[in-house]
């Protein structure tokens, strides 16, 4: 078992290097030169120089992707050319209402998704089935920012039920929760219907093994049957393509975020892009990656610890 | 074994046996094809000929519609300066005008106008047409390189360790994050969207290639061709790719609604295909700020996306059911 988990950690070395180099690659790949970007548009030449001797752009690029290296590893990623603070402390910021978003996100929609994914698989062929089903291809085709326009305006706007702007506080306060409801509500509806799915065709699957035909030879209730001997050995394979999905997610929470003006690392990005922040959009795509990354790799690592076969 | 047909046991204890391959001749002077006759017992009782995919298909009444739907699109997409009513790009005073359907809308624009008064049926026509291609364009570009790669990976054993650990690599970039990290480089257009879900379509590509490819290549047809002396270019091409396309066009078709999401909600964030063309996601994106108003502005390209997406979907997994079955996870 350590010795998946090592070679687990062997495998993100060097996609962690392949992040890195992006996020080095984004500033030296910027058309133009870096340092007439990092000075602005009317910067005078001597600035320019002054700012070339400093970022190192005369080095090598390989001297230059050691530097970059150690700045990063001793958290110094620049500083914003719009609000002047630094990147790292912007990013402090943010990281956390993004993790907020992603777990209000999953605490209701992987049960109900899960759920709904047992009851379609218990009654196969059924019109439950069929409709739970269409339900989840309805949702993974649903455009995310439709839904979250038709949130705003029919629960925020119209009947004036919950906000849509900002975010009221951390998760625990009742103006944080108000403030999540809607954001969170959105990002999951997009994740139900993969998580239906993936959960049907896993219980239909185990159903069919001959530990649950001995259950029920033993004369076990179906409701046990179905939740002691099948969901729970279903759920071994859909805590991976859960973990699979977090891109997907990450997609979702980038367009949820900029929408309902949730201070997270999405919007960060998307605006530090917009505006032309180089050394912003860097450092938030340089956290999104990692993030994604470590997430995969705790997805993977629980697999190992769930599936004892994996082990062998 | 004396040919390279399974199960030939000319050259078993008893020689005499004749070879699986039903050549009588000695060991060693076999061509080592199975010849065809009538009177081979396993051809009578080969089974009817299969109905054709694509009749199977037709005759759910799902991916009719959703093949009728698509075309319709499509043709939309094609025909869009023939058939537009009007400049997608000219305005008019008439703004925010509602569609026909709702109190005040005129025929003269039949979906109403957006809040630049600009026609919204034409906008639609020419906002499909990127949005397709966008779609289409990365789907191809990006399929064909993780097909070769994946279908090269069980080609030659050697190279699989390789192959995969690249495509490891590039699964640790999400389709989203490579589109932002690309717009930031390139700055917003179409072109980073698509080289970005071209990208991204490339690993998830080559691993659903390699894993139909190793099993194909477990096939007697593949000893076959090789013992006939086929050269390696002809044995992949002619053997192994026709054999995998299926499943990898299945895999695409799914793909292509995935992309078609992605490529839309980067457009609406301004990222995207840049103002004053048309694109679904921006044209939603240019109706939130009327949302209030004129909701049809943001509604109808959000309810398009869905329906091209919807779909594709749908005819992508009624695709799975008929033409490969093991797809089925």
């Amino acid at each position: 078992m350590i010795e998946q988990i090592l070679k687990r950690l062997l495998i993100s070395i060097p996609v962690l290097f392949g992040v890195l180099f992006l996020g080095f690659g984004l500033l030296i790949l910027v058309p133009g030169d870096p340092a007439i970007v990092m000075a602005g548009p009317t910067a005078t030449p001597e600035v320019v120089a002054a700012i070339r001797a400093e970022m190192g752009l005369d080095d090598p690029v390989l001297v230059q992707f050691g530097n970059y290296l150690g700045r990063v590893l001793q958290g110094d990623l620049g500083r914003s050319l719009i609000s002047n603070k630094t990147v790292v402390s912007e990013l402090a910021a943010a990281i956390g209402p993004t993790a907020e978003l992603m777990f209000a996100c999953l605490i209701w929609s992987v049960p109900l998704g899960i759920g709904l994914g047992t009851l379609a698989a218990v009654w196969r062929g059924s019109l439950v089935d069929r409709a739970i089903m269409a339900i989840s291809v309805a949702g993974v085709s649903l455009p995310i920012f439709f839904i979250c326009l038709m949130m705003i305006q029919y629960l925020g706007v119209e009947w004036r039920l919950l906000p849509f702007i900002g975010r009221g506080g951390p998760l625990w306060t009742i103006d944080g929760l108000r403030h999540i409801a809607l954001p969170a509500l959105s990002l999951g509806a997009i994740f139900i219907g993969p998580v239906a799915r993936m959960t049907r065709s896993s219980v239909l699957e185990v159903l069919k093994l001959d530990h649950v035909r001995t259950a029920r030879a033993k004369g076990l209730s179906e409701t046990r049957v179905i939740l002691r001997h099948g969901l729970r050995n279903a759920l071994i394979p859909v805590v991976t393509l859960i973990g699979l999905q977090v891109g997907y997610l990450l997609g979702g929470a980038v367009v949820t975020e900029s929408i309902f003006s949730f201070p997270g690392v999405g919007r960060l990005a998307v605006g530090a892009i917009l505006s032309s922040d180089f050394p912003l959009a860097q450092g938030t795509i340089l956290v999104l990656a990692l993030g994604f990354i470590l997430i995969n790799m705790i997805v993977d690592i629980l697999y190992v610890l769930l599936d004892p076969r994996v082990q062998a | 074994m004396c040919c390279s047909i399974r199960g030939c046991r000319h050259d078993g204890p008893d020689r005499s046996d004749v070879c699986a391959c039903g050549d009588t001749r000695p060991p060693g002077q076999h061509r080592g094809v199975r010849p065809v006759s009538v009177a081979d017992p396993e051809m009578l009782d080969a089974p009817e000929p299969v109905e054709a995919w694509w009749r199977r298909l037709l005759r759910d009444p799902s991916a009719l519609l959703a093949s009728l739907v698509l075309l319709i699109v499509v043709f939309c997409a094609l025909a869009a300066p023939a058939i537009s009513p009007h400049d997608p790009f000219a305005s008019s005073r008439a703004i925010m005008q509602p569609p026909i359907w709702a109190e005040g809308g005129d025929w003269l624009h039949p979906l109403g106008t957006d809040g630049q008064g600009r026609d919204m049926l034409s906008r639609l026509f020419y906002g499909t047409r990127l949005t397709l291609i966008i779609g289409l364009v990365s789907v191809g570009i990006g399929g064909a390189f993780g097909s070769l790669m994946g279908l090269l990976a069980a080609f030659r054993p050697g190279l699989d360790p390789w192959v995969m650990r690249c495509v490891d690599v590039m699964l640790s970039f999400p389709a989203i994050l490579l589109g932002l990290a690309l717009v930031a480089v390139m700055g917003p257009g179409a072109l980073p969207v698509i080289v970005a879900l071209a990208v991204a379509t490339v690993p998830d590509c080559a691993r659903i290639a390699r894993s139909v490819a190793v099993s194909v290549m477990q096939q007697d047809y593949i000893e076959a061709g090789r013992a006939l002396g086929l050269s390696n270019f002809a044995l992949f091409t002619r053997y192994l790719l026709r054999n995998c396309i299926s499943s990898i066009m299945i895999f695409l078709s799914l793909r292509f609604g995935q992309i078609i999401l992605i490529g839309a909600a980067l457009s609406f964030l301004g990222l995207g295909a840049r103002p004053p063309t048309a694109e679904l996601g921006m044209m939603a994106a240019q109706g939130r700020d009327f949302l209030l108003f004129a909701p049809h502005i943001a509604i109808i390209p959000s309810v398009l996306i869905f329906v091209i997406v919807l779909a594709a979907n749908v005819l992508g997994d009624a695709l799975r059911d008929v033409l490969d079955p093991r797809l089925r996870s």
